[in-house]
């Protein structure tokens, strides 16, 4: 009975996050003279282009119940390969392929250790997170590489002719209907559900558990690659500590948007919203001059929340059909 | 089956004894520096933080928990404990301890009460209070650094002091620590309740221990050892900054979990840590003294953090297969 409540409340949490990141955007235009120009709008999405192109996997990943730590150091290496590659001479196209085979390649690794090895995917991770990070320590030192085609560059950071639609948002939104569809419409993604409500279930309802969470492992790991090239080209810059703790700002945009840390619930709009909010939370911030540092503590407040909040309303509605019971 | 599970414990920190005199042996024999006097004094000062970390997280890891806002708490309780000695110039050592110990309480507080109160997953709790706390300390700091000439000399010079010629300070209180822990978690109750809720939450509910009570205090404790920690860091540094340790909580989860602290829980002991961070660090040095490039040091810990992980599932595995053919025995 409870766990149902908790799922109910789990369920109906995405609208709640749809509904709260309206309230900040009519609060924040509000109260701030250009929150909804077409700079700022385009700052949004594109500070936050990252996240959401790493959140579209890891959706996939949370929901069967696993986790992946070590997204932002992958996002890294395959920024520091397709630096070093480049300044190594190969042609650009080659260098964004190699970053995301290597993404890819990461991405399976993980997926390899959590299931063939049968290793918890947090401890792994963790380790992943070292080690992918590491290697492009180790590959870049302290190097940054800045020279790219000015044709990739601009693709990075700037707009589509006059409008506010940053040039990446195209290819965001194209990635988001895929992995939407893959979640919400095919066999694929209500296995992905099913696994994460139990994966005992899945395995006797004949689903591979072991090969579909080692392909949404693979996607997290392209996904992070792409990522990757994304950030690169939008900062022209490839270097070892790029997109250094970003992981903890997908999982938390995940988490806010509805997908349950348990496993098992989670839609893709959801984790759109989710994060929409935290980057235009932070955007409403920097307008209204709060100190830049405080976006860190917001951040964590978020987080705590959208664990919280589920458990503390379902709390509060059992106390409440209890006392209706006793009256 | 007593026999058994203690054989297993005792196998698992002998071996890695072993593999800590073997590596300090090959280490030495690269760079003879390394068994000297000066050597072992680097390495001590250099592995106290992390060691006392690992065994402040110990219990709440044995309790299939773990807490990532420890590096947090210690650059908080740092700048924290620097700040005010920086305002109140006769403070010694003995208010930096008091405040960094507060202040570690504070946080291990919240935790606490989300985790053990709420019962939200720690992971995603634990992540939330990192950022809080590392917020708290761009905030608070504005920007400020604190060095040297603004802390306590007692403070330092007790960093400085070293016992038996070879025993620095903070690790003398590691191995203090390290033996009240081990003490506590094999011959208390409280200590073996943690090991019960560890190895199967559900079934430590039903028979009515205490978890809300163990888990609480557990979190208490780690968060005081990192505000305690904190105040360590200024020791051996003697500067603090806003970002000062910034992302070793997993270094320390690396200890712990080489040490022989499973991430499931229910197993581990604060020898197994103590000796784990030892052998992190002494490989550290070993790759300094083979002269391989200082950018790889996080990719070999990646590595040995993966490694060690393996090694303790291939372990329990093979003492499930152990149990499980003693009882077919005894059945027969």
């Amino acid at each position: 009975m409870s766990e149902k409540n908790t799922f109910k409340v789990r369920k109906s949490w995405d609208t709640a996050i749809l509904a709260l990141l309206l309230a900040v955007w009519v609060l924040a235009s509000f109260t701030t003279d250009n929150f909804l120009s077409s700079i700022n709008v385009s700052q949004i999405f594109s500070n936050s282009s990252e996240i959401m192109i790493m959140g579209f996997a890891m959706v996939f990943l949370i929901i069967t119940g696993e986790i992946d730590l070590s997204i932002a150091s992958i996002l890294a290496l395959s920024s520091a390969m397709l630096g070093w590659s480049y300044a190594a001479g190969a042609p650009i196209w080659l260098s964004i392929l190699i970053a995301m085979a290597v993404g890819t390649a990461c991405g399976f690794v993980n997926g390899f250790l959590v299931t063939k090895l049968g290793l918890g995917s947090l401890a792994v991770t963790i380790g992943a997170l070292a080690l992918y990070r590491g290697i492009a320590n180790g590959i870049l030192g302290t190097e940054t590489v800045n020279e790219f085609p000015e044709f990739w560059t601009t693709w990075g950071f700037d707009t589509i002719g006059t409008t506010f639609i940053p040039q990446t948002l195209p290819v965001i939104i194209i990635f988001g209907l895929f992995f939407g569809l893959l979640l919400h419409n095919t066999a694929f993604g209500r296995r992905t559900l099913a696994i994460g409500q139990s994966p005992e279930a899945a395995r006797f309802a004949g689903i591979n558990v072991t090969r579909h969470k080692i392909i949404v492992f693979t996607f997290t790991g392209f996904m992070s690659g792409v990522a990757g090239v994304i950030y690169t080209f939008r900062f022209s810059t490839a270097q070892a500590d790029n997109g250094i703790g970003l992981e903890l700002l997908v999982i938390s945009a995940c988490l806010l948007g509805g997908v349950s840390i348990f496993g098992g619930v989670g839609t893709m709009w959801g984790v759109v919203a989710g994060v929409l909010l935290a980057s235009s939370v932070e955007s409403w911030l920097t307008l209204q001059e709060i100190n830049a540092q405080w976006r860190t503590i917001v951040t964590g407040i978020l987080l705590l929340i959208s664990v919280a909040a589920p458990v503390l309303v379902d709390k509060y509605k059992r106390a409440r059909a209890t006392a209706a019971n006793k009256g | 089956m007593a026999s058994l599970f203690k054989k297993r414990v005792f196998g698992r920190e002998a071996s890695l004894g072993v593999i800590l005199i073997f590596s300090i042996g090959i280490t030495g024999f690269i760079n003879p520096r390394f068994v000297t006097g000066d050597g072992t004094r680097d390495l001590l000062s250099a592995t106290a933080i992390v060691a006392l970390l690992a065994i402040g997280m110990a219990p709440v890891m044995i309790m299939r928990h773990i807490d990532l806002s420890i590096a947090s708490t210690v650059g908080f309780s740092a700048w924290l404990v620097a700040d005010f000695c920086a305002k109140n110039p006769s403070f010694t050592w003995v208010q930096c301890f008091l405040i960094g110990g507060a202040v570690g309480i504070a946080v291990g507080v919240i935790n606490g009460l989300l985790v053990a109160g709420l019962r939200l997953p720690s992971l995603v709790v634990t992540l939330g209070t990192l950022y809080i706390v590392r917020g708290g300390v761009y905030v608070v700091s504005n920007s400020v650094d604190y060095n040297a000439q603004e802390m306590p000399p007692s403070l330092l010079s007790l960093g400085q002091r070293t016992f038996a010629g070879l025993l620095p300070f903070p690790f003398l209180m590691v191995l203090i620590l390290m033996v009240i822990v081990g003490w506590y978690m094999k011959y208390t109750k409280a200590g073996r309740d943690c090991y019960a809720i560890g190895s199967n939450p559900p079934a430590a509910d039903l028979v009515g221990l205490k978890v809300f009570r163990r888990t609480f205090l557990a979190y208490i404790f780690c968060g005081f050892i990192a505000g305690i920690s904190g105040v360590f860091y200024l020791m051996r540094f003697a500067q603090v900054d806003s970002t000062a340790f910034y992302g070793q909580e997993l270094a320390v989860v690396a200890a712990a979990v080489i040490g022989g602290i499973g991430l499931l829980g229910g197993a581990g002991t604060a020898v197994g840590v103590v000796i784990g961070a030892l052998l992190v660090q002494t490989i550290q040095g070993a790759l300094a003294a083979l002269g391989v490039d200082a950018f790889w040091k996080s990719a070999i810990n990646g590595l040995l953090l993966i490694v060690a992980i393996y090694a303790d599932r291939i372990l329990a595995r093979r003492t499930e297969k152990a149990l499980l053919a003693q009882r077919i025995k005894e059945r027969v």
